[in-house]
């Protein structure tokens, strides 16, 4: 369904992603792992053009794109079939919780105004806030507000949702509610791929597992397989400083 | 020393019918103003490559120079330059007929322009780009994520300056006599002369003008607390 082949991406001199390939199908639930500055957000960004990769091709359904002369037209076409749930929530502060997500239903997808809100209730009743719909931002806890995130992004019903680190903005008990979030809608078979440092998490999630160092990919395969058998030393390095010993060598 | 307090209620009244004069010129300003200094703003923000210098000398400009001379320097030049003009043109109209209003609305739309165009660049940038993203990835176009969301939210963060200047303005109409233009301070230093009942009538400008800039004052903070809404953290309704 998504392919990206080739990607690379530099920022001046300093080489973020240096020809990257990855393949997300329909149903996959995609983590990308790695430690920071391994280039996996900049791969995420670029994937709905938040970022600019210098080349590569992307293919989306029938759709086919050459990032070096991609064109405005294209990249709302990719906008138009992905979602992204952001680190930082990015929510828009000045709208109510139900308003952040029915911005994007009439402002972006032209959905009429009743239909709107009817879906953005769905979404956020299914996230959990029911009883948060006339909030704003600016009352709601941290992972209140990755819910809004995560409710703006399926509101949309997107082909693919892409989460850039949902919880690593977030205090440690508040964790639980966006992963239980995300979790739910791995189980309803939403296609999803997410960079997150949560490693239980990502071992309960992913159908896919990719191991990202120095703006490569590393090492890719079953979750199985990378937690804890992983071919490659970086990989073991990594795994090792992240989780205790006897959990990833069974 | 005695008051003349006859001369001084008289006077009080006699310069509220100056009032559409001082606030007609705030007025205009604003409002001639603000969509230039915004579009001004946004250039600065979108680094337009020849734009740049041109607006920061215009800026520096306004800012460096004192604005009774502002007034004198475009108060003396500005007829004589449009006299030329029209004449090369064979234009018939003689400016010096002029309403010389028109001037004082030229002078403080410039001033209050180079102001706003400060106060717009600081209060867009204040807003985080990651709303701007946030638009994106769900497929809103530029200009309507900076009409519903970014300009929405720095013209609250603006609207401390924006009362500032509208205060400054409505003090610096005080220098328009200068031009001959009767404004509230004019009114009360010709109704003074008369009878050389200066303090009288210098009491009774100090006290109109505190009234008015009280008042712009109490009308900015309702504005605050009613657009500033989504910044209160517990709910008021």
């Amino acid at each position: 369904m998504l392919k990206v082949t080739n990607i690379k991406k530099a920022f001046k001199d300093n080489k973020v992603l240096k020809g990257v390939d990855i393949e997300v199908n329909k149903g996959d639930v995609v983590v990308i792992l790695g430690v920071s500055g391994s280039g996996k957000t900049t791969l995420l960004r670029c994937i709905n053009f938040l970022e600019k990769a210098d080349s590569g091709q992307l293919d989306f359904d029938e759709q086919h794109i050459d990032y070096a002369k991609v064109t405005d037209k294209e990249i709302n076409a990719i906008r138009k079939k992905t979602a992204f749930v952001f680190q930082n929530y990015n929510l828009f502060n000045n709208k109510t919780a139900l308003e952040n997500v029915t911005e994007g239903l009439i402002y972006g997808r032209n959905v009429p105004q009743s239909e709107a809100v009817s879906l953005a209730k769905k979404a956020l009743d299914k996230v959990g806030l029911s009883e948060r719909y006339d909030y704003y931002p600016s009352q709601l806890s941290g992972g209140q507000q990755q819910r809004v995130g995560i409710a703006r992004a399926i509101a949309i019903e997107p082909e693919v949702i892409l989460f850039d680190e949902p919880t690593s903005a977030l205090d440690p008990e508040l964790i639980g509610e966006v992963l239980g979030v995300i979790k739910k809608l791995a189980e309803e078979g939403k296609t999803m791929v997410i960079v997150t440092h949560e490693m239980q998490f990502a071992k309960e999630v992913a159908t896919h597992a990719i191991f990202m160092d120095d703006g490569v990919i590393v090492e890719q395969g079953k979750p199985e397989k990378i937690f804890t058998n992983p071919e490659e030393e970086r990989t073991r390095k990594f795994l090792r400083r992240i989780l205790p010993e006897s959990e990833y060598i069974i | 020393m005695e008051l003349n307090y006859e001369f001084m209620a008289d006077t009080f009244f006699k310069l509220f019918h100056a009032l559409p004069v001082t606030l007609s010129i705030t007025f205009v300003a604003l409002l001639a103003a603000t969509p230039i200094a915004f579009l001004l703003a946004l250039a600065r923000i979108k680094k337009i490559k020849y734009l740049q210098l041109p607006i920061k000398l215009y800026i520096s400009l306004v800012r460096g120079v004192p604005m009774i001379v502002q007034i004198l320097v475009i108060y003396s030049l500005l007829p004589s330059l449009l006299n030329y003009l029209f004449k090369e043109l064979n234009i018939s109209y003689n400016i010096f007929d002029l309403n010389t209003i028109w001037y004082a609305y030229i002078i403080f739309t410039l001033s209050t322009c180079a102001m706003l165009t400060e106060v717009f660049r600081s209060a867009l940038q204040s807003i985080d780009r990651g709303q701007l993203e946030a638009g994106y990835s769900v497929g809103m176009s530029t200009w309507r994520i900076y009409l519903r969301i970014i300009i929405p939210q720095a013209l609250v963060v603006a609207l401390p300056s924006l009362c500032n200047i509208t205060v400054s303005i409505i003090k610096n109409t005080s220098l328009v006599f200068m031009m001959a233009v009767k404004d509230i301070t004019a009114v009360g230093k010709i109704a003074a002369s008369y009878g050389y009942n200066y303090i009288e009538a210098y009491i009774d400008v100090f006290v109109v003008y505190i009234i008015i800039c009280s008042v712009v004052q109490i009308l900015f903070n309702v504005l605050e607390k009613s657009f500033g809404r989504f910044r209160q953290r517990v709910l008021s309704n």
